[in-house]
């Protein structure tokens, strides 16, 4: 499926912004399931330096220095891409199982299991914990597949959470998600990750956009897509499978990755410093995302 | 600090065998080694009141030189004068020529670890260290993938903790890759060694340390090879930091900048210094910040210390840092564990000199053994937060043992685990017996073309106790000179290059605004601390004199107390005996420590600029300040005895800086600072004393007290004769220009200056904003009236109190002016996202 995406990021600041250094992750990578065509970032006000790159996670970064006073700052991504299905969608109860998987990433010296390992460890945002191990460990008994285990949690944290965007925000920490049984779908991608890291599986989160298709009869609003947030567990031999909690399904073409990482701190949209503007700058995002 | 008390008995130092292992003086056969013979006799010679006297006056070099070591607590003010043993390390030159091999390559096998790390991480992925070994620490940037350096190495400087295990070889016990402390102690020591001990020194044939620097120095000029003469500056967390000492040393010999994260900004993809001459470039960043913390925008979101947008003006390629950020990495010592397996990876061979046995409870096997044999063994974070100390299994106590053993297994990966070494004994000074004490040699190496150089030496440090644990300047011990000796008398030349770089831009007219605002307040602090302490002597001396105050002189006396030290009024007692009590024990004498110690701040944070003389004096006043304070008063000391040393130190320091600092803008804005004060406080105190018309005889008492502060009553005397006049009196503190401590003077002094100082005004003959006040503001007092000035009306003298006000307050403004012209006033920054940092 062929995609163009119009992600526009707009602050407002209380009081003057004298310079800025900024950092935004907005233009999609290109997997194995997607081509990126042509991705495009305009700034508003004007840039003083700009620059683009891979980060560690391969992910395109670009970054940017404003330093010129200003009150709002606007940025727009757009992008043209190409998704295809995931290649695992056939069968998830045939893989390999959940005790295959975890003596393999203790044993295994294959290099993409040696390099997957990063993912089954702790990061800035999740950290493994009992609760979350008591919340999925039922689900991976030794002789299931991993990914129809992983299917199984995923369908359990759909059923079980209520999607709620006014319940957390990103410091929101994960007990407290836990808790309260409400989130949205970056609390419940770190969520689902926790529970397959407490668990010694390695699983990494996956920013991007997801297509939405408006009801029967209607056109579809501007600006109404989002971006979007899943994950991807490890099956050694098999690859890395993508699994959406928020919609309970396996990502496919609708799908589309900007950026991953170990979790939305290695992924954020848009980061930075700022001098001056205030207290509580407001932010605005509209994202179009629409078949070509 | 005192000098070490001093026995009158002529001791004989004995330092006989230890019968052990470990011994770094005698052979296994009981004969004094033959690289010590010199300076063991030599010492063992000297008689207790030498070597007392000795001892003494290396304190009293370091304590000028501001050697201190800060201490982590709550009490900023906690540093300590470095500690030196008069006893060098001594190491002969075949011994060092092997430690110096297995560093050197050691040095090579680091920097190839850092590069494969940062680059392709092969040995990751192909089985040579588990990955949680680097992906589980900390001190793995990310952010810092593929940054390279110039030249050879990507490691710039590395230096390693060693101390001489059981079998006598030396080993490593920890890597200093992050910004390694310790070779500026290291200078300072031998320069003091040098002096204190000038023959013991000059016949033991030491390798000398300045090649070292030298090295250091290219290395750190040839990092920016496509421009020349570049611009270097030492980033440095600040003097709060525990080594601040050494950075702004090492700065000043090295010919670097000092800077700090407010001193530096990023602009245009080049990071730039901000100096009153605008912003000057910045090419090479000899960084004492630890990486973490360097750029707020990609690391650490909440770092003060860093500069935003520094790590992409160094992939870009348009600044070099060094070490390079991410090099913190190689202090886990979870890689020492496989360092024999690294060495063979990547040099093809082990190390030639080992390292300590390590286990690492990431390894299910180690963890094992380390939980059951806690006991025994010394364990250690992989990541060191900040004053995180090792654990100690032996001294540790059953509670503490379940304690380590839960946080082990809660998070195995971030500790390893070490054996208690009992390292080598080194003979050092207690009080004026030797004793052993086991040491650790700090190591220094610098990248240069091709290799590394190793400086010969480095910093021993010794515990305080014969059998103390950890040593290092946090948990208290002390440090000694380490002396490479040639066995022959002649020395190995040494194959440095020479040191044919230019010699830095504008000597240092260009400082970091930072510098020149701190300068101004010196000097500002130094001028109202200095008239504060006037007022209060004369106040005693007055109060001590023949005759008994009236109850309104106490009460002008107390007001103007109150009013110079911005200070509560209170109600003067009845008696002069109380009050001088309550002078002593009231608010005054405290919100001047509080001067003085704002004071004390701001030379520090300028530190690098000020001279070891200057330091002295900075010293004495600093030794002073208990004193001011009520109840410190040492026996049969009389309050106005305790004010004399500060102010003839505030005298010292004023002459210090107006005699031997250059005329620089650093020089101009302590002058400034200083003019703009005294008149101030002129202002302030003619108003206070002269305010309120007395009657006669207290009109001219309070007159006289005047003059004695402004020290103009011996110009009074010959000029007038012992008739008091008031409007004489004005004359000479208001508008002699002849006279150094008049209004008038200062304004032309500060006019003056105003004037060297760098203007961008769009017009050629429009004057500044700051002159233009000061032109004005001189002109009304120029223009005054005396006998208007004098005039009492209804009991005050309105026309004087009026015009003080308005000078006062017109001088505030000028330092407005000032400040907003020439000082950096930064805006507080904020992260775009407020991430959230568990666990880190």
């Amino acid at each position: 499926m062929k995609y163009l995406i119009k992600h526009i990021t707009a602050y407002k600041y209380a009081s003057r912004v004298s310079h800025c250094y900024n950092l935004a992750q907005m233009s999609p990578r290109t997997t194995q399931r997607q081509t990126c065509i042509n991705s495009r970032i305009e700034v508003s006000p004007d840039l003083a330096m700009e620059s683009r790159r891979e980060d560690y996670f391969g992910n395109q970064v670009f970054q940017f220095e404003i330093q010129k006073p200003h009150k709002s700052l606007t940025i727009t991504a757009t992008t043209q891409v190409e998704t295809r299905p995931q290649i695992a969608d056939t069968n998830l109860d045939l893989g390999i199982t959940c005790a295959e998987v975890l003596s393999k990433m203790r044993q295994s010296k294959s290099e993409d299991v040696l390099l997957a390992r990063e993912y089954q460890l702790n990061s800035s945002m999740i950290a493994a914990a009992p609760e979350f191990r008591d919340f999925a460990a039922d689900l991976f008994t030794p002789d299931r597949s991993l990914l129809s285990a992983c299917a199984a949690l995923t369908e359990r944290i759909f059923n079980e959470f209520t999607y709620s965007p006014l319940a957390t925000t990103i410091a929101t920490p994960l007990s407290e998600v836990m808790a309260t049984r409400k989130g949205v779908c970056q609390d419940f991608a770190h969520l689902q990750i926790a529970c397959l890291r407490s668990m010694g599986f390695a699983a990494k989160y996956v920013s991007g956009y997801l297509e939405t298709l408006p009801p029967p009869g209607q056109e579809k609003l501007v600006g109404a897509d989002a971006t979007h947030a899943w994950l991807s567990v490890f099956s050694p031999g098999e690859g890395w499978v993508e699994f959406d909690p928020t919609n309970n399904c396996l990502p496919s073409e609708q799908h589309i990755i900007t950026a991953w990482g170990r979790d939305f701190n290695d992924v954020t949209p848009l980061k930075g410093v700022i001098f001056g503007g205030g207290s509580a700058p407001e932010m605005t995002v509209s994202v179009d995302v629409s078949r070509v | 600090m005192s000098d070490i008390p001093i026995t009158p008995v002529s001791a004989h130092l004995g330092y006989p065998p230890l019968q052990r292992s470990g011994d770094e003086v005698y052979g296994p056969d009981g004969t004094m080694l033959p690289h010590w013979q010199y300076v063991m006799n030599t010492v063992t010679s000297l008689s207790g009141t030498v070597l007392g006297e000795r001892q003494g006056k290396a304190q009293r070099l370091l304590r000028d030189d501001g050697a201190t070591y800060n201490i982590y607590s709550e009490d900023a003010s906690d540093s300590r004068i470095w500690g030196l043993d008069l006893i060098p390390n001594v190491i002969g030159s075949e011994d060092w020529a092997d430690i110096e091999a297995g560093l050197l390559e050691r040095a090579e096998l680091l920097n190839l670890l850092l590069r494969d790390i940062y680059g392709p991480r092969n040995l990751i992925r192909t089985g040579v260290i588990p990955p949680e070994v680097i992906f589980a620490n900390r001190g793995f940037l990310r952010a810092c993938q593929g940054i390279r350096l110039p030249g050879d190495h990507d490691l710039t400087m590395h230096a390693a903790d060693v101390v001489r295990g059981p079998d006598g070889r030396m080993m490593v016990l920890a890597d200093r890759t992050q910004s390694p402390s310790g070779a500026g102690y290291a200078l300072e020591n031998r320069t003091v060694m040098s002096r204190v001990m000038p023959s013991m020194f000059r016949d033991s044939h030491v390798h000398r340390l300045a090649g070292y620097f030298r090295q250091l120095r290219n290395k750190m000029l040839s990092l920016c090879p496509h421009r020349p003469n570049p611009r270097v500056a030492v980033l440095t967390p600040g003097p709060r930091n525990e080594t601040y000492f050494e950075h702004a040393y090492m700065a000043n010999y090295l010919g670097f900048y000092l800077v700090q994260s407010d001193d530096l900004v990023v602009r245009g993809g080049f990071l730039w210094m901000k100096s009153l001459d605008g912003l000057s470039r910045v090419d090479v960043l000899m960084r004492r910040v630890d990486d973490w913390f360097c750029d707020p925008v990609e690391l650490r979101g909440d770092s003060r210390l860093g500069v935003a947008g520094l790590l992409e003006v160094v992939r870009a390629g348009n600044l070099v840092v060094a070490n390079p950020l991410g090099s913190g990495i190689l202090e886990s010592p979870a890689l020492l564990k496989y360092v024999n397996e690294i060495g063979r990876a990547l040099l093809g061979r082990e190390p030639r000199m080992p390292s300590v046995q390590t286990w690492w409870c990431g390894d299910a096997k180690d963890a094992q053994y380390v939980l059951a044999n806690l006991e025994q063994l010394v364990i250690k974070p992989t990541y060191r937060k900040p004053g995180e100390l090792s654990f100690c299994g032996p001294q540790a106590s059953k509670e503490q043992i379940t304690q380590m053993r839960a946080m082990i297994q809660a998070d195995p990966m971030r500790y390893v685990a070490q054996p208690l070494l009992e390292s080598s004994y080194l003979p050092t000074l207690n009080g004026l017996a030797l004793e052993p004490r086991p040491g650790i040699l700090r190591t220094f190496a610098v990248a240069g073309t091709g290799s590394y150089s190793l400086m010969p030496g480095g910093l021993t440090r010794v515990g305080l106790e014969e059998g103390a644990f950890l040593i290092s300047g946090q948990t208290g011990a002390t440090s000694k000179d380490t002396w490479v000796v040639a066995s022959e008398p002649e020395r190995i030349t040494t194959n440095l290059p020479e040191d044919t770089s230019p010699v830095r831009d504008s000597e240092f007219t260009n400082l970091p605004s930072r510098v020149l605002e701190n300068l101004y307040w010196m000097g500002r602090y130094a001028e109202r601390a200095e008239s504060c302490l006037r007022l209060l002597r004369t106040s005693y001396t007055m109060l001590n004199g023949e005759e008994l105050l009236s109850g309104e002189l106490r009460q002008v006396l107390m007001t103007s107390v109150s009013q110079l030290a911005t200070v509560a009024f209170t109600t003067p007692p009845a008696t002069d005996e109380a009050m001088i009590d309550s002078l002593r024990q009231g608010d005054a004498p405290r919100a001047i420590a509080g001067v003085l110690n704002s004071m004390l701040f701001c030379a520090d944070e300028a530190k690098e600029l000020l001279s070891s003389d200057t330091y002295r004096v900075i010293n004495d006043i600093r030794d002073a300040i208990p004193l001011l304070e009520a109840g410190n008063l040492p026996g049969g000391m009389t309050p106005d005895e305790v004010l004399d040393p500060l102010v003839t130190a505030l005298m010292a320091l004023a002459g210090l800086t107006h005699e031997s600092m250059t005329r620089g803008y650093g020089w101009r804005f302590m002058e400034l600072g200083r003019r703009v004060e005294r008149s101030m406080q002129t202002a302030k105190l003619v108003g206070a004393m002269l305010g309120p018309g007395l009657p006669e005889p207290d009109q001219s008492r309070i007159a006289e007290a005047l003059l004695l502060t402004l020290e103009g009553l011996i110009t009074y005397r010959r000029r007038y004769g012992a008739r008091p006049d008031l409007r004489s009196e004005l004359d000479l503190v208001l508008l002699d220009t002849d006279n150094p401590r008049s209004v008038m003077y200062q304004m032309g002094t500060i006019l003056r200056q105003l004037r060297k100082l760098p203007s961008n005004a769009g017009y050629l003959h429009e004057l500044p904003p700051a002159e233009k006040a000061l032109i004005e503001c001189s002109t009304r007092v120029r223009l005054s009236t005396l006998s208007e000035l004098a005039d009492v009306d209804n009991g005050s003298r309105k026309t004087l109190l009026a015009e003080m006000k308005a000078l006062d307050a017109a001088l505030m403004e000028i330092s407005d002016m000032i400040g907003d012209r020439y000082f950096d006033h930064r805006e507080s920054s904020q992260q775009l996202v407020a991430a959230r940092w568990e666990g880190l």
